[in-house]
């Protein structure tokens, strides 16, 4: 089973169009994949339906604009994988 | 349909809550300028506007999912399908269903008909946030009651 970098990475380069092999744990996905709200809103569906959770976006968002957060702690793709990972394990704890 | 004020729906015939599904009914007025271009001499209801109204029947829906707290925009329109043209005239049936409810943006699927004769289709993404100004929240509220939004339905 893939890890949850990789399936990330795929749903990126599927929706994005951007070649799979420049999308690394370290890329930032607005500043170095380019990626723009609204293609985020995409990437967001695709990985709500993948793992069946709701990414609490507005929420995140709201910490950045907050200063309570940085955007690598959510937009970097380890540490988004990471913040994927727990909200798959509470989901699956509450289940 | 008022064509001139860009609504499009007339009136909501069934609005189902724990489904997530909306359905509609469009009047395609008999004349119109639009059709004057569109066009001289075969008047068709433009795709566009069908596809605005399969996202006006959607926002409707997600007005009602929401509780009409937050405002539905169009985001993104994905799989649009024009199957069949639309006459002056004609009663579109519209059919909306919540695909996903994500964090500040939803996704649906639209289906319109005439008869049983379906017309077009499309998968119709929405940003969802609080209402920008109270005057299109009162706005909204009296469309609502015009076209029928059974706001009773959304009560638990």
């Amino acid at each position: 089973m893939s890890s949850t970098f990789d399936q990330i990475a795929t749903i990126i380069a599927e929706t994005c169009d951007i070649p799979r092999d420049t999308i690394t744990p370290e890329s930032h996905a607005i500043d170095d994949l380019g990626i723009d709200s609204l293609d985020f809103l995409d990437i967001a569906f695709a990985i709500d339906k993948a793992f069946g959770i709701k990414m609490p976006l507005e929420k995140w968002t709201q910490e950045v604009n907050d200063g309570k957060a940085t955007t690598e702690q959510y937009f970097v793709l380890k540490n988004l994988a990471a913040r994927i990972d727990e909200l798959v394990a509470a989901k699956s704890a509450g289940a | 349909m008022n064509l001139d004020y860009f609504q499009l729906i007339d009136r909501i015939v069934e609005f189902n809550l724990e489904a997530r599904t909306i359905v509609v009914e469009a009047q395609v007025p008999q004349a119109h300028t639009i059709f004057e271009g569109h066009f001289p001499g075969f008047p068709i209801m433009p795709g566009v506007l069908l596809t605005e109204a399969m996202a006006q029947s959607s926002g409707w829906l997600l007005l009602g999912v929401t509780r009409f707290e937050r405002m539905p925009f169009l985001a993104m329109v994905k799989e649009a399908k024009m199957r069949g043209f639309v006459s002056p005239g004609q009663l579109l049936t519209i059919e909306a269903k919540v695909e996903h409810e994500g964090s500040g943006f939803a996704v649906t699927s639209a289906k319109a008909r005439v008869g049983t004769e379906l017309k077009c289709s499309a998968d119709l993404t929405f940003r969802q946030i609080p209402f920008p100004d109270p005057s299109l929240r009162v706005h909204m509220d009296a469309m609502a009651s015009k076209i029928g939004f059974p706001l009773q339905a959304m009560t638990p």
